[in-house]
């Protein structure tokens, strides 16, 4: 509506111009009134002349563009790799390189020394012979269940199939293992107190 | 072998449904068929037996060797280590005595608390000593409770299982506790209804799954054989006790009994069976 109205008013003012000009003759510094102004005294230019510029909307988003390429660089500066969380087992700790705890290392005779490589010669055997003989126990039971599963199948079909399903009800499955001494049935823990210091890292 | 390697995978290779449409038609055909005709004539009876553990509470006795090499193995860790805090105080103390024992001794060049000479580092391990002792744990061995037969509670280092004595075509024996499979429920159902009707309320079992680990299959003596009962096949499924709580009134007698007590009482057909899926421990 104002580029209309501008248009309007150019056109006003050119056609009042061309006959104030030709009427006054010479008159080239006509005279200085606002609704009469000549035409030629307007700094026209092709530019001007042309569309008026829609500065609303290009300038906002060109500055948003900048105000992003802005921000970006800002991200990649600050963008620094999380540090990595210590693993505390890793960490040797100072108490560890004291020289002051050196145990006085003993000279072992011949015989403690030659007693203790053939112990752990027949410490290896006996470990091998117990693997051996748990791989056999493992196989037999094995062998077992297959010859099982093969008579039943001989038998009926769907008790067959009844027996491969797996069981959903199983797992997860607890069981608490062997301890030194048997629980006491009428034995009261005494309540203790402890003060939990884990470090707790965030990255 | 091979040839039964083969047969396995070309059963497996049929079951997994691969094949072209106009074969499995007759094979399915044939399965029906097969699977009437075994409901109507199977010549064996069914029936589904429990193998119920107690898995043991205590750690058995080292053997010898492991005794041996236990001592070794402490000794070379205690060569290889540094001294620790305990330690270290103790030596600091001793140091302390000797210096406090010379004859130039100044308790001013003393640097350090004051109050370590009223609690010395052996005191202090003598007072842990004290409370240790007053602890007393349970025994680990009891000699009256391994006597008792029936009780879940012998022998704590072994793992027992579970035995009853029942009346099968006409004699009494031991053997682990089965019954007959009925229509309409599956082999794991009549193990567990097995083990709840046979031994008395009270066992709480937990069934490794659905699969029998074994079986035992004996024919009928010819006598009362006939075409319709060949023979009866026992299958048995793995249970481990979870509770041991008294039964309140055992059915029958049962007996807890270890894997080396075994061969005294089941007979040795069933024991050559029953042997292999029973672990050791």
């Amino acid at each position: 509506m104002a580029v209309a109205l501008s248009r309007c008013l150019c056109r006003v003012l050119t056609r009042q111009a061309a006959p104030s000009s030709f009427l006054l003759g010479g008159h080239h510094h006509a005279v200085q009134s606002p609704w009469f102004a000549p035409a030629m005294t307007l700094k026209t230019s092709a530019p001007l002349r042309a569309e008026p510029k829609k500065k609303k909307k290009v300038d906002p988003r060109r500055e948003q563009v900048i105000r992003d390429r802005l921000k970006k660089k800002l991200k990649k500066l600050e963008k620094v790799p999380p540090e990595l969380i210590p693993i505390e087992d890793l960490i040797i700790p100072t108490k560890c390189l004291d020289e002051t705890r050196e145990r006085s290392a003993p000279r072992l005779p011949f015989e403690e020394s030659e007693g203790r490589a053939l112990l752990l010669k027949e410490w290896s055997r006996y470990k091998q012979e117990q693997h051996m003989a748990e791989v056999q126990a493992v196989e037999l039971a094995l062998d077992a269940q297959r010859e099982a599963l093969e008579e039943l199948k001989l038998e009926s079909e769907e008790l067959y199939q009844a027996a491969l399903k797996p069981d959903p009800l199983l797992f997860p499955f607890t069981h608490k293992g062997p301890t030194y001494t048997p629980p006491k049935t009428d034995y009261e823990a005494p309540d203790g107190k402890y003060n939990d210091i884990t470090k707790v890292y965030t990255q | 072998m091979a040839s039964r390697g083969l047969v396995r995978f070309v059963s497996r290779v049929s079951s997994s449904g691969l094949r072209p449409l106009s074969s499995t038609s007759v094979c399915r055909a044939t399965l029906q068929n097969k699977h009437v005709t075994d409901k109507a004539t199977s010549p064996w009876t069914l029936m589904a037996a429990v193998c119920l553990q107690r898995l043991p509470v205590i750690s058995s006795d080292l053997s010898p060797i492991e005794q041996q090499f236990k001592h070794m193995l402490s000794q070379m860790e205690l060569e290889k280590s540094m001294l620790s805090d305990h330690e270290l105080r103790l030596l600091e103390d001793k140091e302390r005595m000797s210096r406090k024992q010379a004859n130039d001794y100044d308790s001013d060049d003393e640097d350090g608390r004051g109050d370590q000479d009223i609690v010395l580092t052996q005191d202090l391990e003598d007072s842990w000593e004290q409370k240790f002792k007053s602890f007393q744990p349970a025994p680990r061995v009891r000699a009256d409770v391994d006597e008792n037969l029936t009780s879940p509670e012998r022998c704590l280092a072994d793992s027992l299982l579970l035995l009853v004595e029942q009346q099968v075509g006409g004699q009494k024996m031991w053997l682990l506790p089965q019954t007959q499979w009925q229509e309409g429920e599956t082999l794991r159902q009549t193990a567990e209804r097995a083990l709840s009707s046979l031994s008395g309320a009270g066992f709480k079992a937990t069934f490794l799954g659905n699969a029998p680990c074994g079986v035992y299959k004996y024919k009928l003596p010819k006598a009362i054989r006939t075409e319709s009962s060949v023979g009866t096949k026992v299958f048995f499924f793995k249970a481990i006790l979870s509770d041991s709580s008294r039964p309140a009134a055992p059915t029958s007698p049962f007996l807890w009994v270890t894997k080396g007590e075994l061969q005294r009482y089941l007979k040795p057909a069933y024991m050559a069976k029953v042997d292999r899926f029973i672990p050791q421990v």
